[in-house]
């Protein structure tokens, strides 16, 4: 039994981890409705940024969170202003899935030519020492990104909710029309929408990094399992997301024993693709997933 | 090949020499060079050509993003690659490949395409690593992370060879099957059911079109051709590994080179493929084995500048839409006048004798309610053949959502539809197609034209219900077209058509179809009257020809000019069934448009 609520209590941290870089994708795609194909790599920028400030200044990965977030802002909003505004009125959806797929391919293999194929470790500063609680062992690192993971949704949700901003986005994401007769910038929304998005990533980076070693395909392993995530949530929701994360966190650590460890992926995605198909809108989604 | 061929793939001489230059050209260059370089370019570029034309038969015509097509790619080698140990040459394991291919396509698509865009290439992906992931598990039949060697037996029949050339034909060939493969159905009447279901679903089942039926032959296809050239692959490289053949980077390759050159035309995937490929190969060569991960780069980065700055690809920037060329004979209006007395439903010699027949469709007791809203209630319908039906009644009252159970695009909660096909029997149809097939054809009240095609393409959609060779769609369209005023508009994109032009647009379309049965959804909604009065005269002569017609309309000037029969909806109830004039005198219909003071004011 008891190796079962360890595996429960891993399944939750990792949960977390999987929440904290979930939420700038569901973010992104419920108030742009953009579904981003590059999000991964979003998280591969910040790692790499994270090591390299690291170890060349020799600070604790934590300290860095603020550059690195601000980094990602920069980033999205670059992305958001110059490929992706550009395309908003496109007829097709095909063109903003290539558009986020091909930058996908090229930051990936940009840090191929960089960095080499080589995995790379970020100093944990003691985020990977475990604490002991009774017969329970957890990592003070994920203990860190499960706090700040429940953090971000909620800010997030105070931000939504109560700013002018925050209002404003909301509204955009309701009927972008309509948003802009009531005097509303779109453009500008969804590029200050875009680079939260990227910013959030950018906070799950520097967590996520003294864990987890970087390469150039790490967003990839994460991302597909931030879209299971997310569809199972409801593309769009931050509780969902949050409630999906912990979710497939469980089914995660869970499968992998039970199971096999190598099947556990199967599961998850026999998990994607049956959601995807009978209830494409997810738990708490928008009620548009099919569209 | 004579011109009557040619036009079949939709190529004119000049075209045609063109594509055969370039052809000629991948397969003479490295002949001639006989470099190991230029052999392994070339190749490299054959099988990218062929597996990206083959994906553009789902991803481009049929307009579904797969981003998992390394699924069939990695079943063709697997299959191939399994079967040689026991002595079974690849060039069978080929065909079993791509039969094995053909049916999981089929199995996986089903369910997924109900899905749209992104969440089509979600799932897609979703599948091929869970595929990915069960090829690393079953390591006793996959060889799992390490991999299998291809038992090297040099010789044609087991597509091994010491040389390059040999593997070049092969691949060349694999190239030249997809390009006729996908040429074929562009130009046929199965390429514009695809493009039809891709560019308006709604509208293309009401023109007769099984949309799921094409979509799946599409993807088996597309997943044939795939898996053919993963097995010639899988033998070129007599190594298969899990990692290499369920690749979700190959699979996004494919895809990108499709959309670099054209997305959904017959040769941008090859173009795509040739712009990108030699530009990488010398790329790397020039800068050697060190730069790893340029390739990707570039392949990334020209994507996102063919997306921004040319998004219709190499093909759309160059040749800006070609349009089929008419055909000789049809070009001239006069030679159409000329066999016009030939055709059914001349207007010049309207069928005088009208009468109205027997019931031709029946509607009873029909229920829907979506949630707790109730939309009809106890709905009871009967059109008689040959008599103009008109439906009133305030905005809200159900009728387009009569309209879509009697056409198959909602079903009842309660009730049945019964209509009478051309033997006579009564039958209920289950689906939008199934009606259109048995002669119920529908506008929409919200136009939907298939915006990527000319107008006379978007009524060869309907003319194709009746006649399956393309020439023959062609005039029948033609003919359609020049009834329906919209001869001078024939070759213009069906977008840029006026309003009125696209809701007589509709209307030829679904006439293309030769409907027993007619159901006009507001056709006259925002035109001016000179648009009004030819609409009327329109639909006289439609009548006149035979045709039953069923209309939904707000412009009483033309209800009561049209129906023999008149029937008001009203909070989802038949409140009044009768001739024109007496209906529009019944107390109960003027108090449901005008209020109960009116009423009185009448009386």
């Amino acid at each position: 039994m008891t190796v079962f609520w360890q595996l429960v209590l891993n399944g939750l941290m990792l949960g977390g981890l999987f929440a904290i870089i979930s939420v700038g994708l569901t973010l992104i795609f419920g108030i742009i409705r953009l579904v981003n194909f590059a999000h991964g790599e979003l998280l591969m920028v910040g790692m790499y940024a994270t090591f390299l400030l690291t170890t060349q200044l020799g600070v604790h990965p934590y300290a860095l969170a603020p550059p690195v977030v601000l980094l990602l802002f920069v980033v999205g909003v670059l992305i958001q202003r110059f490929i992706l505004q550009p395309l908003l009125e496109a007829r097709d959806h095909h063109v903003q899935i290539f558009a986020t797929v091909g930058l996908s391919t090229a930051l990936i293999n940009l840090a191929l030519l960089l960095f080499g194929a080589d995995i790379h470790s970020t100093p944990a500063y003691g985020a990977r020492t475990s604490l002991t609680l009774g017969p329970f062992r957890i990592l003070t690192g994920h203990v860190v990104m499960f706090v700040a993971g429940i953090l971000v949704v909620a800010g997030l949700h105070v931000f939504l909710q109560r700013t002018y901003l925050g209002r404003a986005i909301r509204a955009t994401a309701q009927h972008r029309h309509a948003a802009q007769l009531m005097g509303i910038d779109i453009n500008r929304i969804y590029i200050i929408t875009f680079g939260i998005g990227a910013a959030c990533v950018g906070l799950a980076a520097t967590l996520v990094a003294p864990m987890y070693p970087v390469s150039p395909t790490v967003g990839t392993y994460f991302v597909l399992t931030a879209f299971v995530v997310v569809v199972l949530g409801g593309m769009g929701s931050l509780h969902g997301a949050f409630i999906g994360a912990l979710i497939i966190g469980l089914v995660d650590s869970l499968s992998g024993y039970y199971i096999a460890p190598d099947l556990k992926e199967v599961v998850i995605f026999a998990i994607f693709i049956l959601i995807l198909l009978v209830r494409p809108t997810g738990l708490f989604g928008l009620g548009r997933g099919s569209e | 090949m004579n011109d009557g061929k040619l036009a079949a793939f939709g190529l004119d001489k000049r075209s045609a020499i063109l594509v055969a230059l370039l052809l000629a050209a991948i397969l003479a260059i490295p002949l001639g060079v006989r470099s190991d370089f230029v052999f392994h370019i070339f190749i490299t570029i054959c099988l990218y050509g062929a597996l990206s034309t083959a994906w553009n038969i789902v991803g481009g015509f049929a307009g579904q993003l797969s981003l998992g097509h390394a699924i069939f790619y990695g079943l063709g080698a697997y299959t191939a690659g399994l079967l040689v140990p026991y002595g079974i040459s690849p060039w069978f394991g080929m065909f079993a490949g791509a039969a094995l291919s053909a049916v999981v396509a089929v199995l996986i698509s089903v369910p997924c395409f109900r899905l749209r865009g992104p969440f089509f290439a979600l799932a897609t992906i979703a599948f091929l690593e869970v595929v990915f992931q069960l090829a690393l598990h079953f390591k006793g039949i996959t060889g799992g992370a390490v991999g299998l060697m291809v038992p090297l037996q040099i010789g044609w029949e087991w597509m091994i060879f010491r040389e390059r050339e040999p593997s070049l034909l092969i691949a060349f060939g694999l190239l030249l099957l997809t390009l006729l493969v996908a040429g074929w159905i562009r130009h046929s009447r199965f390429g514009y059911y695809l493009i039809a279901t891709r560019e308006r679903e709604p509208a293309a089942q009401a023109a007769g079109i099984d949309s799921l039926k094409v979509r799946l032959w599409a993807v088996a296809i597309s997943a044939a051709l795939t898996s053919m050239v993963g097995t010639f692959h899988g033998m070129y490289l007599t190594f298969i590994e899990p990692e290499a053949m369920f690749s979700l980077t190959l699979s996004i390759q494919i895809a990108m080179f499709a959309l670099i050159g054209g997305i959904g035309t017959v040769l941008g995937p090859l173009l795509g493929t040739l712009l990108v490929v030699p530009l990488t190969e010398l790329a790397r060569g020039w800068l050697g084995a060190s730069a790893i991960g340029l390739h990707g780069f570039i392949y990334g980065t020209v994507l996102v500048l063919i997306v921004l700055f040319m998004p219709d690809g190499l093909v759309g920037f160059f040749t800006r839409k070609t349009h089929p060329r008419p055909d000789e004979a049809a070009a001239q209006p006069g030679a159409l006048q000329a066999s016009a007395g030939a055709l059914v439903h001349d207007p010049a010699e309207p069928v005088e004798t009208r009468a109205i027949g027997e019931p031709i469709l029946v509607a009873e007791k029909l229920n829907k309610a979506f949630g707790g809203l109730r939309v009809a209630q106890d709905l009871d319908l009967s059109v008689q053949q040959g008599e103009v039906l008109g439906i009133i009644g305030p905005n809200g009252a159900g009728k387009t959502t009569l309209f879509n159970m009697l056409s198959g695009f909602l079903p009842p909660d309660s009730g049945v539809v019964r209509v009478r096909d051309r033997s006579g029997q009564w039958v209920t149809p289950t689906s939008p197609h199934e009606y259109a097939r048995i002669g119920v054809g529908r506008t929409f009240q919200i136009v939907q034209p298939f915006a990527a095609m000319t107008v006379l393409e978007n009524i060869m959609v309907g003319a194709f219900h009746h006649h399956a060779s393309r020439k023959e769609a062609r005039e029948k369209a033609l003919e359609v077209a020049e009834r329906m005023g919209l001869w001078a508009q024939r070759d213009m994109e069906a977008r840029n058509l006026t309003i009125g032009g696209q809701k007589r647009l509709e209307v030829a379309r679904v006439m293309a179809t030769e409907p027993r049965i007619l159901l006009l959804d507001e056709v006259m909604a925002g035109l001016n009257q000179t648009d009004v009065r030819q609409a009327i005269t329109l639909i006289e002569k439609i009548r006149d020809a035979g045709v039953t017609v069923i209309a939904i309309e707000h412009v009483m000037q033309a209800i009561m000019a049209l129906s023999d029969r008149v029937v008001v909806l009203n909070s989802a109830r038949l409140l009044a069934n009768g001739k024109p004039e007496d209906v529009v005198r019944d107390p109960a219909v003027i108090e449901a448009y005008l209020g109960e003071e009116f009423v009185h004011a009448a009386a």
